[in-house]
């Protein structure tokens, strides 16, 4: 006889997932790894000529980097030398502010930082994150694509994500030549929503530079690094070629993060018999000495490897901390999907979420899971009432705020609005009236009228010929009346010239106002301390409205 | 660390040119002695009248209207070596001294032309390039750019390329 409950049980979405028992021997282990290496450190005439159990001799391209770049000298033998569990409990400790953690932690190396994280639980690893995270307050970053690489949907989603409250978007394409219009659609679509959005498009890293340097974006995050040699020839860079990188960025005032997360290297097959978590160390201290303000991390696109294994989201949360122990601005994933189970996928987020994050998931889906071109997000634009509540139920500000429909129909509206009158004076293939009508009322791309692929793929080779940049989005905007999206279009344009977005953790307010871990810090240091969530604040998140008021009653 | 210390002394000269309207003043001017800081931060706000394009036009003046009538052009919608080097500044003075380093070494990119730039990206992926090559780099970058920290880093990239076996193969 089989039984009835585990009949019902077996049929549960959690059971549709993979699990996979630990194997160290390939890597598939998240943290503490009888094969990770010891924590050591040797310094002689200011060189380090040991680290973590290798010699300078024995050491690999990224361990070489890593000995060059990222360890503070100073105090590194005395911070090697201390109790991991004293440093654990440091970080934990409200009587330890985070400028005495960093002074030991930038000093710490790879297996060092592993053996740390290691002994806390996953809510002392929330406590971490409260008071190690950069920017005092957090905010959120979204998705928009579509599977068409429909532009004037993306505008018109990008429009409604910002009345939502995303102070980043993120897209990417479908057919890869579409780049340029996904990205400059995205643009103008944040900017119609609300001023200030940084925007980018996820592409090859010469081409996305490339489109950065043209003004169709304002950031750039895809830069990946992976934590063994082998993987990184195999993702075609080396740390040297990607701190190269960073600073073309940096030279064309555009900002941008570093890429990494547990379980690429083992998804890749080159895991050296390492522990997930301390692969992502090493990744995090290239992207340390590269001189890289910041980092996406948390698995990212490799989350169903960790999540298979035990501990695995412990983990993943872990490596978030050890990017924000570097005081690296921490853009926390929380976007892949990996579970067919609700609970599980709200659990996974939870610490990011509770604790707050620079950016909590990167991204969150602003369109249906059908039209992420990401292989889908964690959460997606049908989950947004979900994230509202759940910071009402929570007190939590995850950055997304109650919306009303006639607020978001309207921004919709005037950016699909806006882009087609973009596209007319830019000589580009038409939008029209019943599109603009369709993305307003649209929740995916099988709202959407289909468009003449090769005529839009022909115009963007004909206007990348051209050499059309963010300026002539701006005169365009103009000329089609709408001077007030042309002025924010102009007002990002303008930022790259004094660089203060360059910074750690920035974002922008609606009145281009940089918020930054420069001007506004994270300095929690107990209760009542650190960001606090204001009353105006508290009166946009708790509205929502399907909320009974009672004087309706 | 002597590179920095040129690359900063040099800037400062720089500024205290563009201040005072002369080339290359012996003393530099009293504005630049101090260290820009996170208190002048952000700098569009607290120190706009210091900032210029790299085609030398006051930050001040740059407008929408002029984007419309033509007199701004993308050129001008860059940022300055100068610029970086306050960012830099400011990055020290909240001890974030990696990210500093990056940006001085931005700094120096700023003149090399895009299309150059992706080329040199590209060639220091692994396997693109013979050691000679990558050598030629690091002197181009120094010798024509003066981008003395850029050219170090490719110079290093080289050493370790070879020891790795990471150099173009034929």
């Amino acid at each position: 006889m089989k039984s009835k409950r585990f009949e019902v049980l077996a049929a549960r979405p959690v059971n549709q997932d993979g699990y996979v028992q630990e194997w160290p021997e390939v890597g598939l282990i998240a943290m503490n790894s009888p094969f990770d290496p010891k924590p050591s450190i040797k310094i002689e005439n200011g060189v380090i000529t040991e680290l973590d159990g290798k010699t300078r001799a024995e050491f690999d391209m990224l361990d070489t980097f890593i000995a060059d770049h990222a360890i503070r000298l100073e105090n590194a033998e005395k911070a090697m030398a201390m109790d991991s569990l004293e440093i654990a409990r440091m970080i934990v400790d409200i009587n330890v502010s985070r400028k005495e953690v960093l002074d030991i932690t930038l000093s710490l190396t790879p297996a060092k930082l592993t053996e740390v994280v290691g002994k806390l639980t996953i809510v002392e690893i929330m406590m971490g994150m409260t008071k190690m995270r950069a920017r005092m307050m957090p905010a959120n970053q979204c998705h928009v694509t579509n599977v068409r690489d429909n532009p004037v949907q993306i505008a018109a989603d990008a429009a409604e994500a910002a009345v939502r409250g995303f102070a980043e978007m993120e897209t990417t394409v479908a057919v890869a030549r579409y780049a340029p219009f996904n990205a400059m659609a995205l643009f103008v679509g944040a900017q119609t929503g609300r001023p200030g959005i940084m925007t980018q498009c996820a592409l090859e890293e010469a081409t996305e530079l490339m489109l950065g340097m043209r003004g169709f974006t304002t950031y750039a995050e895809t830069i990946s690094v992976y934590g063994t040699e082998p993987v990184f020839m195999d993702g075609d860079d080396t740390p040297y070629s990607k701190a190269f990188l960073a600073s073309c960025y940096a030279s064309r005032g555009l900002k941008m993060r570093f890429t990494s997360g547990t379980g690429s290297e083992v998804q890749m097959g080159y895991a050296e018999g390492k522990s997930m978590l301390y692969l992502e160390a090493r990744c995090l201290a290239v992207t340390k000495g590269a001189g890289v303000q910041g980092t996406q991390n948390g698995s990212v696109s490799c989350i169903g490897v960790p999540a298979g294994v035990p501990g695995g989201i412990r983990a993943v949360a872990a490596e978030n901390l050890i990017a924000m122990l570097l005081d690296l601005e921490s853009t926390t994933s929380n976007d892949q999907t990996f579970t067919h189970s609700d609970l599980r996928r709200v659990a996974r987020t939870v610490p990011q979420l509770f604790s707050g994050t620079d950016y909590i998931c990167s991204g969150y889906s602003a369109t249906p899971n059908y039209d992420n071109m990401f292989a889908g997000s964690n959460w997606d634009a049908e989950d947004y009432d979900d994230w509202t509540i759940i910071q009402r139920d929570m007190k939590i500000d995850g950055g997304l705020q109650p919306v009303r429909e006639e607020d978001v129909l309207k921004a919709r509206n005037k950016a699909a609005r806006a882009l087609q009158g973009m596209f007319r004076e830019l000589g580009l293939p038409e939008i029209t009236d019943a599109e603009v009508e369709a993305a307003t009322y649209a929740n995916g791309s099988n709202d959407m009228p289909q468009r003449n692929v090769n005529e839009d793929l022909k115009a963007i080779e004909d206007m990348m010929a051209r050499k059309v940049t963010g300026v002539d989005f701006v005169k365009a905007l103009d000329r089609a009346g709408f001077p007030d999206v042309a002025h924010n279009v102009y007002n990002m344009l303008r930022q790259k010239v004094a660089g203060d977005y360059l910074h750690t953790a920035s974002i922008f307010d609606k009145d281009f106002h940089v918020l930054s871990a420069v001007n506004v810090p994270n300095e929690y240091h107990g209760p009542m301390t650190g960001y606090q969530i204001s009353e105006e604040r508290w009166n946009e998140l708790k509205n929502i409205p399907n909320a009974i008021r009672p004087e309706d009653i | 660390m002597d590179q920095e210390l040129l690359m900063k002394q040099i800037v400062e000269q720089v500024m205290a040119a563009m201040k005072t309207g002369t080339s290359a003043p012996a003393a530099p001017a009293a504005c630049c002695g101090d260290k820009v800081t996170a208190a002048n931060y952000p700098l569009a706000e607290s120190m706009a009248d210091k900032i210029k394009t790299p085609t030398g036009k006051d930050f001040t003046s740059l407008s929408y209207e002029k984007v419309i009538n033509g007199e701004l052009t993308a050129d001008d919608m860059r940022i300055a070596p100068e610029t970086l080097e306050m960012q830099a500044q400011v990055a020290e003075s909240v001890h974030r001294e990696a990210f500093a380093g990056n940006l001085r070494r931005a700094a120096e990119l700023i003149a090399v032309p895009d299309e150059r730039l992706l080329e040199i990206y590209n060639a220091l992926r692994p396997y693109r390039s013979t050691k000679e090559e990558l050598l030629e780099i690091a002197n181009e970058l120094d010798g024509k750019y003066g981008a003395k920290t850029a050219a170090t880093l490719v110079r290093e990239a080289a050493e370790v390329y070879e020891k790795r076996g990471r150099l173009k193969k034929f």
